[in-house]
């Protein structure tokens, strides 16, 4: 029973060129300058979700006065970055596309697929002026710009439940770690759960771990392991962080259930304003997310605070973490360089920033603060364009500043230790496996 | 109901086509061209083969999906050899197969029996019991993990079952999850199998057993289950390649947590892949899935004589 060898080996041969010719054929695009970009038009990619009716409204003012015209295309769900990755290196590659800045433009960076805005900037300095610089900078790749902010930015907070608070005689919220000790001790007495944690979903614990390390290391710790210095997450101020989370964690803080809680389902916001919890650490769309839910628990009970002060740490009070905001980012290959320019101007304008505050996003360019009035809930987004313009430092979320490949690690790694099912050495191990 | 036997070979006095050489040891019939087989071979190799020799090929590359992938040789493989993830996922893949097989075979067998009955209540039940063949894993899923909610869910309401209902925390109890749920979405499936098979057992058999004076406990032993023989080995076959190939219940239900608890082969390959763009890595991983999923299958085909494929007639 032989197989005929001579007929055989140039069939797979074949088969295997083939192959590698098909795998090879999506990643022609970064060498051919433009050209064979369609004419007269810029494709604009964001995600699609409820503010797409703000970046049409840009688009159709933008294409009223231009020769070459803006098309919007959105992708639905949370699949976006899966699926810009495999268009960016195609012919279909967008002009201009939505991101999270820091760790989710690296890798474009570096395939050099992306235009440096230096030359833009140098044109009309408001391009970088007119945002608050925290903000603006996030979206830098090795201290180079390749973003403009394009949504509304997302701090994380401490939210409360003010009327779980008063039940159990809490009558502010907490301003240090100590205050934020005692209060969960007072919610266990009263039988609640001190602080509602989606834990299953990893990144909100992920919040606790970027605030209290922001906290007690200052924001330098942070910066330098993104830089490749993993020995920093053994130093002294990592482990007196890890610490208190275990603390924090063994104290009963979160309950025991919360790794069996999501936020994405519903479960760890229905808790807080049930009246089952008294706190939740997360961003700035917990609000609009409660008042979909139960407005009028938005409208009377719900309390939010800043993160607290830990006493005698490095890192300033009025520092942030969360998602800064969302930019736009343009492709190198771009055909009309000048029509993407002109586009970008948009996004301080006075327009764009009325249109984001009505649907109640919080725009982070510099003449937002006159339009505060005009927002959903006043009160809410002027505390909140406080805390950002305030904030010496506004860490990104530390999934979104790592690039992606990092994600599933430091995901797991958050979850294990706060689970208990690894130790701080594990969790020191875990964040010195990531490379830059 | 006479779907389930193998075709009967042509009597004597049927005539072979015109001039076609009659083999020994071969059904004297009409075969017909090869050029028949045409459209399913180009479809297999385009969509089976091509796809399987890229993806050895990219097993030796590191590729981000940007730019062009570059040759690393073993690489990949020396990083999957020493990966404590990869060995873990194995085992629990095998793990789930042997818990999916398990739990599903048994209920499976009796509901099928039981809905291979004549009342007509049965018919009404067994049509709302396949409903859950209907619905998609990915919206199962979602509705177990919002039903499972340790809060607001079943949990709160049987706490002396339940306990804190950390059901998702533990991965005990996450991979009882996992296991019940797709027991819940597939066990219909595998029930229709051995429905229809039981529906074919000749009623003689059970006549002359109650003759014998056989009680139904025992007509069901050395009747029903020895005649159901050829239906079970293609329902497990179908459990080990789903339990294999599982994967939109382990994403929605536990995000291969905790940890990796739950990371199972499928979903390893898919973090790898799409979730850390490193496809070279992730390519190595459906390899190495291929290759299990092969050889289990053989072995199964093997022990089982499903290659031979006795008739369920015999004794009759």
């Amino acid at each position: 029973m032989r197989n005929n060898p001579s007929l055989r080996t140039p069939v797979l041969a074949a088969a295997g060129v083939l192959a590698l010719g098909l795998s090879l054929a999506g990643c022609g695009g970064s060498d051919s300058a433009g050209s064979d970009r369609p004419e007269n038009e810029i494709h604009v990619l964001v995600y699609g979700d409820a503010s797409n009716d703000v970046e049409n409204a840009m688009v159709d003012k933008f294409n009223e006065t231009s020769d070459v015209k803006v098309v919007l295309d959105t992708i639905p769900g949370a699949e976006y970055q899966q699926k810009l990755q495999t268009v960016m290196s195609t012919d279909a590659a967008p002009d201009i596309f939505f991101n999270w800045g820091g760790g989710s433009i690296s890798d474009f960076v570096e395939a050099d697929l992306l235009m440096p805005l230096d030359d833009f900037i140098e044109e009309d300095p408001q391009l970088e002026e007119a945002f608050l610089p925290s903000v603006f900078d996030v979206a830098r790749v090795d201290d180079t710009p390749y973003g403009i902010p394009m949504r509304g930015t997302q701090p994380v907070m401490l939210f409360s439940n003010k009327e779980v608070l008063a039940s159990a005689g809490i009558s502010e919220p907490p301003q240090t770690w100590d205050d934020l000790l005692d209060a969960v001790d007072k919610l266990k007495a009263a039988g609640k759960t001190p602080i509602a944690l989606g834990g299953g979903d990893e990144w909100p614990t992920q919040m606790w771990f970027s605030y209290v390390y922001d906290r007690v290391a200052g924001p330098e710790l942070f910066a330098s392991a993104l830089e490749g210095d993993t020995e920093v997450w053994d130093s002294e101020e990592s482990r007196e962080s890890l610490g208190m989370l275990r603390d924090l964690v063994d104290s009963g803080a979160f309950g025991t259930n919360f790794q069996s809680v999501k936020f994405t389902d519903g479960g760890s916001h229905t808790l807080l304003s049930s009246g089952e919890a008294g706190f939740e650490l997360m961003g700035s769309w917990e609000y609009s997310t409660i008042q979909d839910i139960n407005p009028e628990f938005a409208e009377n009970s719900l309390g939010w605070s800043e993160f607290p002060e830990i006493e005698g740490g490095k890192g300033d009070a009025a520092n942030l973490v969360g998602n800064t905001n969302n930019y736009y980012s343009v492709l190198k290959d771009t055909r009309y360089p000048d029509a993407a320019r002109d586009f970008l101007k948009l996004m301080y304008s006075d327009e764009f920033v009325q249109e984001h505050m009505a649907i109640g996003n919080l725009p982070t360019t510099t003449n937002t603060e006159q339009f505060l009035d005009q927002a959903a809930n006043p009160d809410y987004a002027s505390f909140q364009f406080g805390l950002v313009q305030d904030a010496p430092n506004f860490q990104l979320s530390w999934d979104q500043a790592y690039p992606p490949a990092a994600t599933p690690t430091i995901h797991s790694a958050v979850s294990d230790f706060f689970a208990g099912s690894i130790d701080e050495d594990g969790f020191v191990a875990a964040m010195q496996s990531l490379k830059k | 109901m006479t779907t389930l036997l193998p075709p009967r070979p042509p009597a004597a006095s049927d005539s072979p086509g015109k001039g076609s050489p009659v083999r020994p040891g071969r059904a004297r019939l009409n075969r017909p061209g090869v050029a028949w087989t045409l459209p399913a071979t180009i479809f297999f190799l385009l969509f089976a083969a091509v796809p399987l020799v890229a993806v050895v090929v990219l097993s030796f590359m590191t590729w981000t999906g940007l730019g062009e992938p570059k040759f690393v040789g073993m690489e990949n493989w020396q990083t999957l050899a020493g990966d404590s993830v990869m060995l873990k996922s194995l085992w629990l893949s095998l793990l789930f197969i042997v818990l999916g097989v398990v739990t599903q075979t048994p209920v499976s067998i009796l509901l099928g029996v039981w809905a291979a009955g004549p009342q007509r209540n049965r018919a009404v039940l067994s049509a709302i019991f396949f409903l859950p063949l209907l619905l998609s894993s990915a919206a199962i899923s979602v509705l177990w993990r919002a039903l499972l909610d340790p809060n607001f869910g079943v949990p709160a309401q049987f706490r002396w079952l339940f306990g804190d209902g950390n059901l998702f925390g533990h991965q005990s109890t996450a991979i009882g999850v996992i296991i019940f749920v797709s027991m819940w979405q597939f066990t219909p499936f595998h029930t229709l199998i051995y429905q229809g098979a039981a529906k074919s057992v000749p009623p003689v058999l059970y006549q002359a057993a109650e003759v014998d004076g056989a009680g139904r406990i025992r007509q069901f032993f050395s009747i029903t289950l020895p005649q159901l023989r050829n239906s079970m080995i293609t329902s497990v076959i179908l459990m080990v390649v789903g339990g294999l190939t599982t994967f939109e219940t382990v994403l929605i239900l536990t995000n291969g947590g905790p940890g990796t608890d739950t990371t199972i082969t499928a979903f390893y390959m898919f973090e790898e892949a799409f979730r850390r763009y490193n496809f070279g890595m992730g390519s190595a991983i459906a390899l190495v899935l291929v290759v299990v999923a092969t050889a289990i299958s053989l072995i199964m085909v093997k022990l089982s004589g499903y290659d031979k494929m006795r008739s369920t007639m015999e004794g009759v």
